[in-house]
């Protein structure tokens, strides 16, 4: 009878873990990134050899914009204007509108549609730079609880799978604080089910996390290199509809 | 110049007030070094080996190029000086002006007045419907290519866009190719997957033509795309000297096709290594047709046998040497041409090899690179050989081998 009631026990934590609600999880995961639905985001990417050597840096600035529409039309669809602000690719610009990508580079003023492989290209892929939010992206399951970080702390484990195909990644292992569900490290899979990169999350304040601060992302496919993403600016801003013109890429927004 | 000078004036005053961003500068130094080697074979060979000098052979030369960019308050500016200097020259310094113009927004419309560079259409190695700018594809390294004096007034809203150009505006009339005065328009609608492009320009003197494009992204990893135009007159050379008379003149002169189809179809596939594989097939009507090569090859055989006869060699070497004209008679040589492009992205590091095929005669052009991108600097080296059975065109080029390497310095 003792041993049923332990059975009885453990299975009921297990399912008050599962049972979470995931999206609500996701959402709230999400605010450390994207405070708003609509962002200015500027990003610096350093990237630093295996031996710890600085590789390249780079300078993005994004502009992360979440359009509201029916779930007939697919539900909320992320789109992401990213403008290469360093000088080795200074002009260029990647347009995102869910699944669908273009690029234009400096120089044609001819914005090229461009397939969600040639988005990864580069060591820290323009989807790492533009994604900054899973609950429109993914679903799945609380699978447990771990400890994990650094300091270590109790969270959450969470298995997720893409909801469609122009995701970067189409699975996320995925661990939260279980207090206060800042994102803390992810391991990310590519389409063929190869783990792609390990990343870390880099919190303001560890004690009581408003923002991330920075992602650390290690190459685990190639060259074991990792990239430093760091989130040097965010403001809330609403982009004209026009910005979101694949056509409008070859022409020059304000940046303020 | 002028026109974007006055149309900059303009368009100044109205966009400064516009609050449109701070001033951005950037720009890059570019020390290059092209090696050229020049072709033992075809009418230019054969004309400079009877009287050196009667034409110019491809001269290897290295050159820097500094390349300027500006953009604020509505105004934008790519200004390049080259400096260059060939074999056997002095040292040449050219300047010239990219872009130049100024922007307004009013009333949901973009308008832009002055010299800009506008790019359109769908393919990589031909694109029949880049109506306004014509820039030159397979270029050996990326070039910002030169900008057409314009008006233009564009509309977009989330999926849509329109864009009227009147381009050369100030041009006379019998300009021809890029330079011809014309009115172009292009419309863009967004389908999910699929971008659909439709285009209409009226030249001043080659008149009316209409095209379409597509692109579509079919899978993860490959994206389709094709364009069609239809044109009722292109710029072109024909000659009205046949068999090996004697000309006085370059019987080469310029003259317009008649109705024209120009036809592209490619894809292009890319995983998750990075790997990267472009192909496409395309059809150029306004090209000259095989019946006029094949009267061309007989033409040359023909001088090349008065070689060792009575006839004047300096006439026959002027003759052979004003048959290389037809090289330049449209944007292809031959109306059917088959790309292909393998190129790999490995961390820095870009090799590429690409191989352009006529079939018409079998001949070949096959390119090599090498590209190296670091923080600012950018390294390019690669080779450029044309080649083919001895009557291919792209045997009797002028050069027959180009090998270059250019460093890029952007700031």
């Amino acid at each position: 009878m003792k041993k049923l009631t332990l059975f009885a026990g453990l299975a009921l934590a297990s399912l008050t873990v599962c049972a979470q609600d995931v999206p609500a999880l996701l959402k709230a995961a999400d605010k450390y990134r994207m405070s708003s639905d609509n962002m200015q985001v500027e990003t610096q990417i350093s990237v630093f050899n295996a031996d710890g050597t600085p590789d390249k840096e780079r300078r993005y600035t994004v502009f992360a914009q979440q359009k509201h529409q029916s779930l007939v039309d697919g539900g909320n669809q992320h789109q992401s204007l990213v403008l290469m602000q360093s000088p080795a690719e200074k002009g260029q610009k990647v347009l995102m509108l869910g699944d669908d990508f273009w690029l234009l580079m400096p120089g044609s003023q001819r914005p090229l549609r461009i397939t969600p492989m040639q988005k990864l290209l580069g060591d820290a892929s323009t989807g790492d730079i533009a994604t900054m939010s899973w609950a429109e992206d993914y679903a799945g399951t609380v699978t447990g609880e771990d400890r994990c970080g650094e300091p270590e702390q109790a969270c959450l484990h969470l298995s997720l799978s893409a909801t469609r195909k122009g995701v970067t990644y189409q699975r996320i292992e995925l661990w939260l604080g279980k207090a206060k569900h800042e994102p803390v490290k992810a391991d990310l899979y590519v389409q063929s089910d190869k783990l792609a990169k390990q990343a870390r999350f880099v919190m303001d304040k560890p004690a009581a996390p408003t923002a991330v601060t920075a992602m650390l992302l290690r190459d685990q496919l190639t060259n074991k290199k990792e990239t430093q993403v760091r989130y040097l600016a965010r403001k809330e801003r609403t982009v004209p509809e026009a910005w979101l013109n694949p056509m409008f890429l070859a022409r020059s927004p304000a940046l303020e | 110049m002028r026109f974007a000078a006055v149309a900059l004036a303009l368009t100044a005053a109205s966009s400064a007030c516009m609050g449109q961003g701070a001033p951005e500068f950037s720009g890059q130094v570019r020390p290059q070094w092209f090696d050229q080697q020049a072709n033992a074979a075809g009418p230019l060979a054969q004309a400079t080996g009877l009287q050196p000098g009667i034409a110019p052979l491809p001269a290897s030369y290295g050159a820097v190029e500094t390349e300027l960019r500006a953009t604020g308050h509505g105004l934008g500016f790519i200004g390049t000086l080259q400096q260059q200097r060939r074999e056997g020259d002095r040292l040449r310094s050219h300047a010239w002006v990219n872009e130049l113009y100024g922007s307004h927004e009013a009333a949901a419309w973009q308008f832009s007045a002055g010299k800009k560079i506008v790019g359109w259409d769908v393919g990589y190695a031909f694109r029949p419907n880049d109506v306004v700018e014509q820039e030159v594809r397979r270029t050996l390294l990326s070039v910002t290519p030169e900008g057409r004096p314009l008006l233009m007034a564009e509309h977009f809203d989330a999926s849509t866009a329109w864009s009227f150009v009147l381009v050369n505006p100030t041009k006379p009339r019998g300009q021809i190719g890029a330079d011809e005065p014309a009115l172009a328009a292009r419309v863009y609608q967004r389908d999910g997957s699929v971008d659909w492009h439709g285009f209409a320009r009226v030249g001043a003197h080659t008149g009316p033509s209409i095209g379409a494009a597509l692109a579509w992204v079919a899978s993860e990893s490959v994206e389709l795309h094709a364009s069609l135009r239809l044109l009722a007159h292109a710029d072109t050379l024909v000659s009205d000297a046949s068999g090996a008379t004697l000309a006085r003149t370059n019987p080469w002169t310029p003259a317009r096709t008649g109705n024209a189809a120009q036809a592209l179809a490619g894809a292009t596939w890319t995983n998750e290594a990075q790997l990267s594989l472009l192909a496409e097939a395309w059809w150029d009507g306004s090209a000259l047709s095989d019946a006029q090569w094949d009267d061309w090859n007989a033409r040359n055989r023909g001088l090349a046998a008065l070689i060792g006869s009575p006839a004047p060699m300096a006439a026959v070497a002027g003759n052979l040497a004003w048959q290389a004209s037809a090289f330049n008679a449209s944007t292809n040589l031959r109306r059917a041409n088959l790309f292909a492009r393998l190129s790999w992205q490995f961390e820095k590091w870009q090799p590429a090899v690409d191989v352009l095929l006529t079939p018409a005669d079998r001949g070949r052009v096959v390119t090599g690179s090498l590209g190296w991108q670091g923080d600012r600097v950018r390294v390019d080296a690669g080779l450029r050989l044309y080649g083919g059975p001895a009557e291919a065109l792209l045997a009797q080029v002028p050069a027959r081998r180009i090998g270059y390497v250019a460093a890029t310095w952007s700031f």
